[in-house]
């Protein structure tokens, strides 16, 4: 039962790192717009909750939930006062000022919150385990398997089936003729961006308990959330699901089987998948 | 007429600050004050505050300066700074040090310039080794696995399983523990190196839990994976099963607000706990608590720094201000103290420290979470040294 056992771990996992950085794939192949301070969004989005959970009382869900509405609402600033006027600056500027905003966000949860990292505010209900019948599973995991899948379903009506998800993919696979036939690329960026970085706020909330909050999060993390957008491929949502899922089901399924490679089966696998796939896993049509 | 009043006046003044300058003793500080380990840096410095606080800030006129810079953990940067500090700002002393790779950084250079450099944290076995200028009154990582066999053998402890992050004084850790159980018959029934970026640790403690033995003990740097550690474990259900934790300074007072109740019942092997009843420790908590706010809580750095502070101190109170570095590491060959930590002396031949190793187990008391000590092993040498006695 042991496959199980890897199986559900390494979902769980990769369900935290699909929360967090759809977003950031699917922004980066709208706008081809090199945003590295997305995980800064994520853990905002873990401080934020972990204040409204102690000092408030709010309850799990819903401070995940206010940390979303923050984050989307600040993404949503950022995009229109400091990202739009990147996008026609090449991607140097954008790595160099998108990396400064990492270390501003590292320097201002560092003064607000302390090196160390914060105190998990995991209510009862998510504490304990749960009888599966052939073993016990600690219920969180099983939360995040359910929370991910939820959103997953969610954002394939959104992205997939309805009238602003078909805009997207075309403003995605070609943002020229996307413009010329009216569709408002701009507008459709603005919301995606909302929605992305609502989502790494809600993902960086929820799923503290796999990836600790801490002021160096946004830094600690961001080559696993960009392994995932590469992976998955620029843009696409179905990729950076299938991505996110790999990656914690390879993670996860070396340190049970083969410990003594450490992280190195990761990036070998990353490695050959990019020799195979070089524009990852399911890209949009624009990038073959 | 003018002139001259003017003249004289800059005279004065310029004998006045040059006397001063022979009067004042430096000592440069080079710790991460930025980055991931920033939080050695800021307890460095409220401990020597504490310590200034106390003692004043000069020693029989000599006033005592301490001149602090951020080397963010680097250790090209440590010997950059490490040599301005030489150079241009003629320190007598350096010190801090946080990681062992920052120590490291500056041995050629201390010894090429005799300047003796006092390490307030570094763990590694080997550093006292690498320059004769090196005295550390912090502790080797070695000696943290000293307490563990008589703690298996007084609970009856039969099997442990071994988790330790893959970096040297991890490996350091893995062996010493290994040798130290062998003697008295404990069954090693695992031994994992787990990444040092890992912060999921759920398969490493899955497996841990699947071999079943009575303690896992495990070893990985403070801060984001320390926490994730013990977390796990109490998820993973192994606490349930009545499986013990061990480990050394991941369960700091500290840190365990932030693992939370989980962590109650953990062990460890370490040689500061924080609160241990010495007048000297309860003098320390007391100030650190009086100049930076009720939640200022002493670790491992700040009893380094606070002793630091004391043998610097005490060499200048001896030999004045104008001691050279020769002169420094013979009056720190054995000298013994009380430490906020208890007794503790520098070995005569090492250079290194020599002092009590305390078996404590996290509880909670009047609500708030703390290490209460089990057992005490006295006077640990570091092993290491000990069985490489001419390794460099």
């Amino acid at each position: 039962m042991l496959i199980f056992t890897i199986l559900l771990d390494g979902i769980a996992y990769g369900m935290v790192l699909f929360i967090i950085s759809v977003g950031l794939t699917v922004t980066m192949g709208l706008m081809r717009v090199v945003n590295l301070a997305h995980g800064a969004f994520a853990m905002l989005g873990g401080y934020l909750s972990s204040v409204m959970i102690r000092h408030y009382d709010a309850p799990f869900i819903g401070g995940a939930l206010i940390a979303a509405l923050v984050c989307g609402a600040l993404g949503g600033l950022a995009e229109l006062t400091v990202y739009r006027p990147l996008y026609r600056k090449g991607e140097l500027a954008q790595v160099l000022l998108t990396f400064g905003m990492i270390f501003i966000s590292i320097a201002s949860m560092t003064l607000i919150f302390g090196t160390t990292p914060i105190a998990e505010s995991m209510p009862k209900w998510l504490e304990g385990l749960v009888d599966l019948g052939f073993r016990t599973y600690p219920t969180y995991r099983l939360f995040l398997i359910g929370v991910g899948a939820l959103l997953a379903l969610g954002l394939y009506f959104i992205i997939e089936r309805s009238l602003f998800g078909a805009r997207l993919r075309a403003s995605v696979d070609d943002p020229g003729m996307a413009r010329a036939l009216g569709i408002n690329v701009n507008l459709l960026f603005t919301l995606t961006f909302i929605g992305g970085c609502a989502l790494a706020g809600f993902g960086g909330a929820i799923g503290a308990g796999i990836l600790p909050i801490e002021p160096f999060y946004a830094l600690r993390y961001l080559v696993l959330f960009l392994v995932v957008v590469v992976i998955g491929g620029l843009g696409s949502f179905r990729g950076s699901l299938a991505a996110a899922l790999a990656v914690g089901l390879i993670e996860t399924t070396g340190k049970y089987l083969l410990p003594q490679l450490g992280s190195f089966l990761l990036w070998f696998i990353v490695f050959g998948l990019l020799l195979w796939r070089p524009y990852g896993l399911l890209p949009p049509k624009s990038a073959t | 007429m003018k002139a001259i009043i003017r003249l004289a006046a800059i005279a004065g003044f310029v004998l006045a600050t040059t006397t001063a300058i022979a009067q004042t003793v430096k000592i440069g500080l080079l710790a991460p004050f930025s980055g991931p380990f920033a939080i050695w840096g800021s307890q460095f410095k409220q401990a020597v505050e504490a310590y200034q606080k106390v003692h004043g800030d000069s020693v029989k006129g000599a006033k005592i300066e301490v001149i602090y810079r951020d080397n963010a953990g680097d250790p090209t940067r440590t010997r950059q700074l490490a040599e301005e500090m030489i150079l241009r700002e003629k320190v007598s002393f350096l010190t801090g040090f946080a990681l062992t790779p920052e120590a490291l950084a500056v041995s050629e250079l201390i010894t090429e310039a005799k300047v003796p450099a006092i390490i307030m944290n570094s763990g590694a076995a080997i550093i006292t080794r690498k320059s004769p200028y090196f005295v550390r009154v912090s502790f080797s990582v070695n000696a943290f696995t000293a307490p563990i066999p008589a703690w298996f053998e007084k609970e009856k402890i039969k099997s442990v399983y071994i988790l330790v992050s893959d970096y040297a004084p991890g490996h350091d850790i893995e062996e010493a523990l290994k040798e130290g159980v062998k003697k008295i018959g404990v069954n090693v029934v695992g031994a994992e190196r787990m990444p040092l970026s890992t912060t999921d640790f759920a398969p490493y403690m899955e497996r841990a839990g699947r071999a079943n033995p009575e303690v896992v003990y495990m070893f990985v740097p403070a801060g984001a994976p320390s926490i994730a550690i013990v977390r796990e474990f109490a998820k993973r259900g192994l606490k349930d099963k009545g499986i013990k934790l061990a480990g050394s300074g991941e369960v700091q007072e500290a840190f365990l607000p932030a693992i939370g109740d989980d962590v109650v019942g953990t062990i460890s092997g370490f040689h500061y706990t924080e609160t241990n009843t010495n007048p000297q420790n309860v003098l320390l908590r007391k100030t650190l608590v009086e100049l930076f706010g009720k939640d200022a809580t002493p670790d491992a750095g700040s009893a380094g720094a606070w002793d630091g502070m004391r043998l610097m101190y005490d060499a200048v109170a001896e030999l004045g201000p104008k001691v050279t570095g020769d002169q420094f590491i013979k009056f720190a060959r054995g000298r013994a103290w009380d430490s906020p930590r208890g007794p503790i002396s520098i070995d005569p031949e090492e250079r290194d420290i020599i002092q009590n190793m305390y078996l404590r187990q996290v509880e909670k008391r009047d609500g708030k979470l703390v290490n209460i000590d089990l057992m005490t092993v006295p006077n640990v040498r570091d092993p290491w040294k000990i069985a490489n006695p001419n390794a460099k």
